[in-house]
């Protein structure tokens, strides 16, 4: 019996990675198609070879991009889901974009006399991660703590924190010279058609170091997913372990919000349907899941949106959508 | 041996708000001790500050001698199992995969043969083996308890401490919990600590009883030591009447029955 259900368990994720797996090369071939072929065949125009491999220089460090942001928001949403007990929160949620935002005004303003220091993406990305880390390791440790994974206080707090963030940061680019403020735009204004691209080449091994140290503690999560006190009495040193993820949140939230820009409701969407087709709570499928379905939903869409010519960006489709789900969730599950 | 010295635990950095002054406390070997008191007088505190769970303001908790704080949380984990009160679950597991867990301080949740043999034997001995594959949330509440006392039992731990173990439970599975706790002790020779609601339940099952009040053990001793008129009507500011029933106290509080 019990060997039964265990197989058909396995069948199922062997199913649904079969399904969702092949997904991903072929919405890559979407993507490029839509940004070539599918032009071409718009403006009645030949592409010519040179032609062509101008635009896969600029579409292939966007497909990585879009594709180490989006899994990185899903890792780092499924593991926050985990230490807070919660299926609805995510990092955004509670403000972690908002902080890189408010980080990245406060470092332009703070600093406008020596603006040469920014001017290079990858050190203007370890000071904002550094400060993000900082920041959140100092409030969300404390408000994590204090709120004993209330998730309604969780909630309040991210919207005030949100609100503040933002609009202080709004009133210090009022403040700043025009220089600065257009400095502060390109650093925090991008989207997926507007990627920082010079920053993909950071995000790879920054996505590879991050999704090996979360994959490799997916027992961990496991056994997390019962409660602070219950995985503590289980040999989990929680302290560290949620010290150590604040840390996983705060340099993945940094990362895929400065490559390509505040998505707050893909991590819910991406790690719920993972859950609601993977039928397990086991971490490894579940990471792993999340983080295909999440760079699915970014690459398809806005393959769409191109195929589209642009009607819609996609950030607000998947927002809508992810919004929409989270009602549902919440309606479902009568509780937060 | 767990031995507690001096230990004080507070919420909030006030001396005011303390849960816990000043607590000296040894837990007995191979015996039942429950934790009894009114709501409020840090009897899951004194709980968790004894598992290792909740941290401690000041004074020691030393597990065979050595301090807790400086015993790896794994290691502790193989000495000491907790069950907290309630087992609201936020994700959706079955039985097998719970008891599993209990696995986790000896194989970080690589399950080796040994493992197997103990999910397997803590199961039957909850008399768990036919609802292996059923989700928690399709049994009831005493299957449920059994499911959680079988996740602490493949811990394979010499300490247990139970957190309101009875809660919501109706009397048949509370005394049927109490019998499987009883047989823990005589048959695995293990050491049980429990906070207890129902004092007669204490009365009924325990070997030793600490009663608390407002962070601080009011008297501590075997069953005929505690259950007094006297102490009760201390610890729980109440008037206690104790009548004798083959043998063992009981403990009416009613305010209908008249000494």
């Amino acid at each position: 019996m019990e060997i039964k259900v265990g197989k058909q368990r396995n069948v199922r994720l062997i199913a649904v990675f079969a399904v969702i797996l092949p997904l991903f090369p072929a919405a890559c071939a979407l993507y490029i198609y839509s940004r070539t072929y599918a032009k071409s065949l718009r403006l009645g125009l030949e592409i010519t070879p040179a032609e062509f491999s101008s635009i896969m220089s600029r579409a292939v460090p966007g497909l990585l991009g879009m594709s180490a942001a989006a899994i990185l928001i899903a890792l780092v949403s499924l593991s926050f889901q985990t230490i807070t007990q919660s299926r609805i929160l995510t990092p955004s949620m509670i403000g972690f974009d908002s902080l890189f935002i408010a980080t990245q005004t406060v470092l332009v303003f703070a600093f406008s006399t020596t603006g040469g220091l920014f001017e290079s993406p990858y050190i203007n990305y370890f000071i904002s991660a550094g400060v993000m880390l900082a920041c959140s390791m100092v409030m969300y440790r404390f408000i994590l703590q204090s709120s004993g994974n209330n998730v309604i206080y969780l909630l309040m707090f991210g919207l005030v924190l949100s609100g503040v963030l933002e609009n202080g940061s709004r009133y210090l680019q009022l403040l700043m010279s025009n220089n600065d403020y257009y400095r502060v735009q390109a650093a925090t204004n991008v989207t997926v058609n507007n990627m920082n691209t010079s920053l993909v080449f950071l995000a790879l091994p920054a996505l590879l170091i991050i999704s090996v140290l979360i994959l490799y503690r997916h027992r961990t999560y496991n056994v997390m997913s019962l409660g602070a006190e219950q995985s503590q009495s289980l040999g989990v040193f929680y302290a560290k372990e949620l010290n150590l993820n604040l840390i996983f949140i705060a340099l993945g939230m940094s990362l895929a919000t400065a490559l390509i820009g505040s998505l707050t409701f893909l991590g819910l969407l991406a790690v719920n349907v993972a859950r609601e087709i993977l039928k397990t709570h086991r971490h490894f499928p579940l990471f792993i899941g999340a983080a295909v379905l999440s760079a699915l939903a970014l690459i398809l869409g806005q393959s769409a949106v191109e195929l589209l010519q642009g009607a819609i960006p996609v950030t607000a489709i998947i927002n809508l959508v992810g919004c929409s789900y989270m009602f549902y969730l919440i309606l479902r599950e009568n509780r937060i | 041996m767990i031995e507690i010295k001096n230990v004080s635990q507070s919420y909030g950095r006030k001396e005011a708000k303390k849960t816990l002054s000043d607590i000296n406390l040894t837990i007995r070997e191979n015996k039942i001790t429950a934790l009894v008191g009114a709501n409020g007088a840090g009897k899951s505190t004194l709980l968790g500050v004894l598992s290792n769970i909740t941290p401690i303001l000041s004074g020691t908790v030393t597990l065979g001698g050595r301090d807790v704080r400086k015993i790896k949380t794994q290691d502790v984990a193989k000495k000491i199992a907790f069950l907290k009160q309630s087992q609201q679950m936020s994700i959706r597991i079955t039985v097998g995969d719970l008891v599993e867990f209990g696995r986790f301080p000896h194989c970080r949740g690589r399950l080796g043969q040994e493992d197997k043999r103990k999910v397997d034997e803590s199961l039957e001995y909850m008399n768990l083996p036919d609802l292996r594959s059923r989700y928690l949330d399709e049994l009831s509440g005493g299957q449920r308890q059994r499911a959680f006392i079988a996740m602490i039992l493949a811990q394979d731990t010499p300490y247990i401490f139970l957190d309101e173990p009875l809660n919501n439970l109706d009397i048949k599975y509370s005394v049927e919990m109490m019998k499987i706790i009883q047989n823990l002790v005589t048959e695995r020779n293990k050491t049980i600590v429990l906070v207890l609601h129902d004092i007669n339940f204490a009365a009924a099952y325990a070997n030793h009883i600490v009663a608390m009040k407002n962070g601080q053990i009011v008297r501590e001793g075997c069953v005929k030591d505690v259950i007094k008129k006297e102490v009760l009507n201390t610890v729980f500011d109440h008037d206690f009447h104790i009548a004798e029933c083959g043998g063992k106290n009981v403990c009416l509080y009613f305010d209908q029955v008249q000494n």
